[in-house]
Protein backbone atom coordinates (compact mmCIF):
# COMPACT_ATOMS: atom_id res chain seq x y z
CA UNK A 1 0.00 0.00 0.00
CA UNK A 2 2.87 2.36 0.73
CA UNK A 3 3.86 2.71 -2.96
CA UNK A 4 0.45 4.17 -3.80
CA UNK A 5 1.03 7.85 -4.38
CA UNK A 6 -1.73 10.21 -3.37
CA UNK A 7 -2.60 12.79 -6.01
CA UNK A 8 -4.98 14.58 -3.69
CA UNK A 9 -4.07 18.20 -3.12
CA UNK A 10 -6.55 19.64 -0.61
CA UNK A 11 -6.83 23.39 -0.41
CA UNK A 12 -6.15 24.55 3.14
CA UNK A 13 -7.09 28.22 3.42
CA UNK A 14 -4.71 30.18 5.63
CA UNK A 15 -6.08 31.08 9.06
CA UNK A 16 -4.71 34.54 9.79
CA UNK A 17 -6.11 34.94 13.28
CA UNK A 18 -7.70 32.56 15.73
CA UNK A 19 -10.62 34.91 16.51
CA UNK A 20 -12.07 35.01 12.98
CA UNK A 21 -15.32 33.52 14.25
CA UNK A 22 -16.11 36.39 16.66
CA UNK A 23 -16.86 38.81 13.81
CA UNK A 24 -20.11 37.22 12.66
CA UNK A 25 -22.96 36.08 14.95
CA UNK A 26 -23.57 33.06 12.71
CA UNK A 27 -19.95 31.92 13.17
CA UNK A 28 -20.21 32.52 16.93
CA UNK A 29 -23.22 30.19 17.12
CA UNK A 30 -21.30 27.68 14.97
CA UNK A 31 -18.35 27.74 17.37
CA UNK A 32 -20.64 27.47 20.42
CA UNK A 33 -22.16 24.40 18.78
CA UNK A 34 -18.71 22.88 18.20
CA UNK A 35 -17.88 23.73 21.82
CA UNK A 36 -20.79 21.63 23.12
CA UNK A 37 -18.71 18.58 22.12
CA UNK A 38 -16.06 19.58 24.70
CA UNK A 39 -18.74 19.75 27.42
CA UNK A 40 -20.15 16.39 26.26
CA UNK A 41 -16.65 14.95 26.71
CA UNK A 42 -16.60 16.43 30.23
CA UNK A 43 -19.89 14.68 31.03
CA UNK A 44 -18.48 11.38 29.70
CA UNK A 45 -15.38 11.78 31.87
CA UNK A 46 -17.66 12.32 34.90
CA UNK A 47 -19.45 9.04 34.10
CA UNK A 48 -16.13 7.20 33.60
CA UNK A 49 -14.83 8.59 36.92
CA UNK A 50 -17.94 7.22 38.61
CA UNK A 51 -17.39 3.80 37.00
CA UNK A 52 -13.73 3.91 38.11
CA UNK A 53 -14.79 4.69 41.71
CA UNK A 54 -17.19 1.71 41.72
CA UNK A 55 -14.32 -0.38 40.35
CA UNK A 56 -12.20 0.74 43.32
CA UNK A 57 -15.04 -0.25 45.67
CA UNK A 58 -15.39 -3.69 44.06
CA UNK A 59 -11.67 -4.62 44.38
CA UNK A 60 -11.49 -3.34 47.96
CA UNK A 61 -10.60 -6.05 50.56
CA UNK A 62 -12.74 -4.29 53.20
CA UNK A 63 -16.23 -5.35 54.26
CA UNK A 64 -19.03 -4.32 51.86
CA UNK A 65 -20.20 -1.54 54.21
CA UNK A 66 -16.76 0.09 54.34
CA UNK A 67 -15.81 -0.64 50.73
CA UNK A 68 -18.27 1.95 49.37
CA UNK A 69 -16.11 4.83 50.63
CA UNK A 70 -14.58 5.83 47.22
CA UNK A 71 -18.01 5.97 45.61
CA UNK A 72 -19.48 7.99 48.48
CA UNK A 73 -16.54 10.40 48.10
CA UNK A 74 -17.44 10.70 44.39
CA UNK A 75 -21.10 11.28 45.24
CA UNK A 76 -20.59 13.84 48.02
CA UNK A 77 -17.31 15.60 47.23
CA UNK A 78 -17.32 15.41 43.44
CA UNK A 79 -20.95 15.46 42.26
CA UNK A 80 -21.98 17.41 45.38
CA UNK A 81 -19.31 20.08 44.83
CA UNK A 82 -21.13 23.39 44.05
CA UNK A 83 -18.63 24.12 41.26
CA UNK A 84 -19.33 20.74 39.61
CA UNK A 85 -23.10 21.25 40.01
CA UNK A 86 -22.76 24.64 38.30
CA UNK A 87 -20.63 23.10 35.52
CA UNK A 88 -23.21 20.34 35.11
CA UNK A 89 -25.94 22.96 34.67
CA UNK A 90 -23.82 24.58 31.93
CA UNK A 91 -23.34 21.13 30.34
CA UNK A 92 -27.12 20.52 30.48
CA UNK A 93 -27.89 23.85 28.78
CA UNK A 94 -25.23 23.24 26.13
CA UNK A 95 -26.58 19.75 25.40
CA UNK A 96 -30.11 21.10 25.02
CA UNK A 97 -28.73 23.70 22.57
CA UNK A 98 -26.96 20.89 20.74
CA UNK A 99 -30.18 18.84 20.67
CA UNK A 100 -32.17 21.74 19.18
CA UNK A 101 -29.62 22.32 16.40
CA UNK A 102 -29.19 18.57 15.82
CA UNK A 103 -32.93 18.07 15.43
CA UNK A 104 -33.27 20.99 13.05
CA UNK A 105 -30.52 19.67 10.75
CA UNK A 106 -31.77 16.08 10.86
CA UNK A 107 -34.58 16.46 8.24
CA UNK A 108 -32.02 18.04 5.88
CA UNK A 109 -29.44 15.28 6.39
CA UNK A 110 -31.77 12.25 6.37
CA UNK A 111 -34.16 12.36 3.43
CA UNK A 112 -37.33 10.38 4.16
CA UNK A 113 -39.68 9.94 1.19
CA UNK A 114 -43.47 9.95 1.50
CA UNK A 115 -43.86 6.75 -0.56
CA UNK A 116 -42.09 4.64 -3.18
CA UNK A 117 -43.73 6.23 -6.22
CA UNK A 118 -42.97 9.89 -5.63
CA UNK A 119 -40.00 12.09 -4.83
CA UNK A 120 -41.98 14.06 -2.29
CA UNK A 121 -40.28 14.27 1.07
CA UNK A 122 -41.85 13.86 4.48
CA UNK A 123 -42.55 17.34 5.88
CA UNK A 124 -39.77 18.65 8.13
CA UNK A 125 -42.05 19.14 11.11
CA UNK A 126 -42.95 15.42 11.18
CA UNK A 127 -39.29 14.34 11.51
CA UNK A 128 -38.55 17.13 13.99
CA UNK A 129 -41.55 16.44 16.22
CA UNK A 130 -40.69 12.74 16.17
CA UNK A 131 -37.22 13.54 17.47
CA UNK A 132 -38.55 15.93 20.14
CA UNK A 133 -41.02 13.23 21.20
CA UNK A 134 -38.10 10.75 21.47
CA UNK A 135 -36.20 13.24 23.65
CA UNK A 136 -39.20 13.87 25.91
CA UNK A 137 -40.09 10.17 26.11
CA UNK A 138 -36.53 9.11 26.97
CA UNK A 139 -36.20 11.87 29.58
CA UNK A 140 -39.46 10.99 31.32
CA UNK A 141 -38.80 7.22 31.12
CA UNK A 142 -35.26 7.37 32.55
CA UNK A 143 -36.28 9.86 35.29
CA UNK A 144 -39.26 7.71 36.36
CA UNK A 145 -37.13 4.53 36.42
CA UNK A 146 -34.36 6.32 38.33
CA UNK A 147 -36.72 7.66 41.00
CA UNK A 148 -38.68 4.41 41.35
CA UNK A 149 -35.57 2.26 41.87
CA UNK A 150 -33.90 4.49 44.48
CA UNK B 1 0.45 3.91 -17.64
CA UNK B 2 0.79 4.67 -14.02
CA UNK B 3 -0.21 2.20 -11.40
CA UNK B 4 -3.14 3.59 -9.44
CA UNK B 5 -4.69 1.54 -6.68
CA UNK B 6 -7.37 3.49 -4.87
CA UNK B 7 -7.53 2.75 -1.18
CA UNK B 8 -10.80 2.76 0.65
CA UNK B 9 -11.37 5.62 3.04
CA UNK B 10 -11.93 4.86 6.70
CA UNK B 11 -14.01 8.02 7.19
CA UNK B 12 -17.49 6.37 6.94
CA UNK B 13 -16.79 4.32 10.08
CA UNK B 14 -16.04 7.41 12.13
CA UNK B 15 -18.92 9.35 10.59
CA UNK B 16 -21.27 6.51 11.54
CA UNK B 17 -20.08 6.67 15.16
CA UNK B 18 -20.30 10.47 15.04
CA UNK B 19 -23.90 10.33 13.82
CA UNK B 20 -24.92 7.76 16.41
CA UNK B 21 -23.08 9.66 19.14
CA UNK B 22 -24.78 12.92 18.15
CA UNK B 23 -28.13 11.17 18.52
CA UNK B 24 -27.11 9.86 21.96
CA UNK B 25 -25.83 13.32 22.98
CA UNK B 26 -29.11 14.99 22.05
CA UNK B 27 -31.57 12.34 23.32
CA UNK B 28 -29.95 10.54 26.29
CA UNK B 29 -27.22 12.86 27.58
CA UNK B 30 -29.50 15.70 28.88
CA UNK B 31 -31.31 13.35 31.24
CA UNK B 32 -28.03 11.72 32.38
CA UNK B 33 -26.61 15.15 33.26
CA UNK B 34 -29.90 16.10 34.97
CA UNK B 35 -29.71 12.95 37.11
CA UNK B 36 -26.09 13.75 38.02
CA UNK B 37 -27.15 17.28 39.08
CA UNK B 38 -29.99 15.92 41.25
CA UNK B 39 -27.64 13.27 42.71
CA UNK B 40 -25.13 15.99 43.57
CA UNK B 41 -27.74 18.18 45.26
CA UNK B 42 -29.28 15.36 47.32
CA UNK B 43 -25.99 13.57 48.13
CA UNK B 44 -25.93 14.63 51.82
CA UNK B 45 -27.71 11.34 52.54
CA UNK B 46 -25.67 8.81 50.49
CA UNK B 47 -27.87 5.80 51.26
CA UNK B 48 -31.19 7.06 49.88
CA UNK B 49 -30.28 9.72 47.29
CA UNK B 50 -30.44 9.29 43.54
CA UNK B 51 -27.50 7.19 42.20
CA UNK B 52 -26.82 5.71 45.64
CA UNK B 53 -24.37 2.82 45.93
CA UNK B 54 -26.92 -0.01 45.84
CA UNK B 55 -28.75 1.49 42.84
CA UNK B 56 -25.52 1.85 40.89
CA UNK B 57 -24.30 -1.66 41.73
CA UNK B 58 -27.69 -2.94 40.50
CA UNK B 59 -26.98 -1.26 37.14
CA UNK B 60 -23.48 -2.72 36.83
CA UNK B 61 -24.42 -6.22 37.98
CA UNK B 62 -26.86 -6.45 35.05
CA UNK B 63 -24.93 -7.22 31.84
CA UNK B 64 -27.49 -5.56 29.57
CA UNK B 65 -27.63 -2.29 31.52
CA UNK B 66 -23.83 -2.31 31.84
CA UNK B 67 -23.48 -2.77 28.08
CA UNK B 68 -25.91 0.11 27.53
CA UNK B 69 -23.75 2.35 29.73
CA UNK B 70 -20.68 1.24 27.75
CA UNK B 71 -22.46 1.99 24.45
CA UNK B 72 -23.31 5.48 25.66
CA UNK B 73 -19.73 6.15 26.79
CA UNK B 74 -18.24 4.66 23.58
CA UNK B 75 -20.44 6.62 21.17
CA UNK B 76 -20.17 9.87 23.12
CA UNK B 77 -16.37 9.82 23.35
CA UNK B 78 -16.01 9.10 19.63
CA UNK B 79 -18.62 11.76 18.82
CA UNK B 80 -16.99 14.45 20.98
CA UNK B 81 -13.42 13.77 19.87
CA UNK B 82 -14.42 13.44 16.18
CA UNK B 83 -15.99 16.86 16.43
CA UNK B 84 -12.93 18.33 18.17
CA UNK B 85 -10.65 16.70 15.53
CA UNK B 86 -12.62 18.36 12.74
CA UNK B 87 -12.84 21.70 14.59
CA UNK B 88 -9.04 21.80 14.65
CA UNK B 89 -9.21 22.49 10.88
CA UNK B 90 -11.03 25.74 11.67
CA UNK B 91 -7.96 26.87 13.61
CA UNK B 92 -5.51 26.05 10.84
CA UNK B 93 -4.30 22.67 12.13
CA UNK B 94 -4.19 20.21 9.23
CA UNK B 95 -1.87 17.65 10.74
CA UNK B 96 -2.60 13.92 10.77
CA UNK B 97 -1.53 14.00 14.42
CA UNK B 98 -4.95 15.22 15.60
CA UNK B 99 -6.45 12.09 14.02
CA UNK B 100 -4.27 9.85 16.19
CA UNK B 101 -4.80 11.97 19.32
CA UNK B 102 -8.59 12.16 18.92
CA UNK B 103 -9.41 8.56 18.05
CA UNK B 104 -6.66 7.17 20.28
CA UNK B 105 -8.02 9.07 23.30
CA UNK B 106 -11.57 8.01 22.46
CA UNK B 107 -10.59 4.33 22.17
CA UNK B 108 -8.52 4.53 25.38
CA UNK B 109 -11.31 6.13 27.45
CA UNK B 110 -14.10 3.87 26.21
CA UNK B 111 -12.20 0.56 26.41
CA UNK B 112 -10.79 1.44 29.83
CA UNK B 113 -14.41 1.96 30.90
CA UNK B 114 -15.37 -1.43 29.41
CA UNK B 115 -12.51 -3.11 31.28
CA UNK B 116 -13.54 -1.63 34.62
CA UNK B 117 -17.17 -2.57 33.96
CA UNK B 118 -16.16 -6.18 33.23
CA UNK B 119 -14.18 -6.23 36.48
CA UNK B 120 -17.16 -4.88 38.46
CA UNK B 121 -19.47 -7.41 36.79
CA UNK B 122 -17.20 -10.36 37.54
CA UNK B 123 -16.77 -9.25 41.17
CA UNK B 124 -20.49 -8.70 41.75
CA UNK B 125 -21.70 -11.78 39.90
Amino acid sequence: MSEVKSYRKPYNPPVKKMTWWTENPFYIMYMVREGTAVLALFAVLEIVLGIFMIGLCSISPLTPAEAAAPYIWYLQNFLGNPLIILLNVVVLISQIYHAITWFSLMPKAVRVFMNKNSTELLPEWVVKSGLYAALAGTTVFILVVAFLTV
Amino acid sequence: MRQFLPTRSDEPMYWLMFGAGGMVASIVLPVIVLIMIIAGITSSDPTSCLLNFSQVTTIFSNWLLSLMVFGTVFLLTFYALHRMHHSSHDFGIHSKLTWYIAYGTAAAISFMSLGIQLLIYVKLF
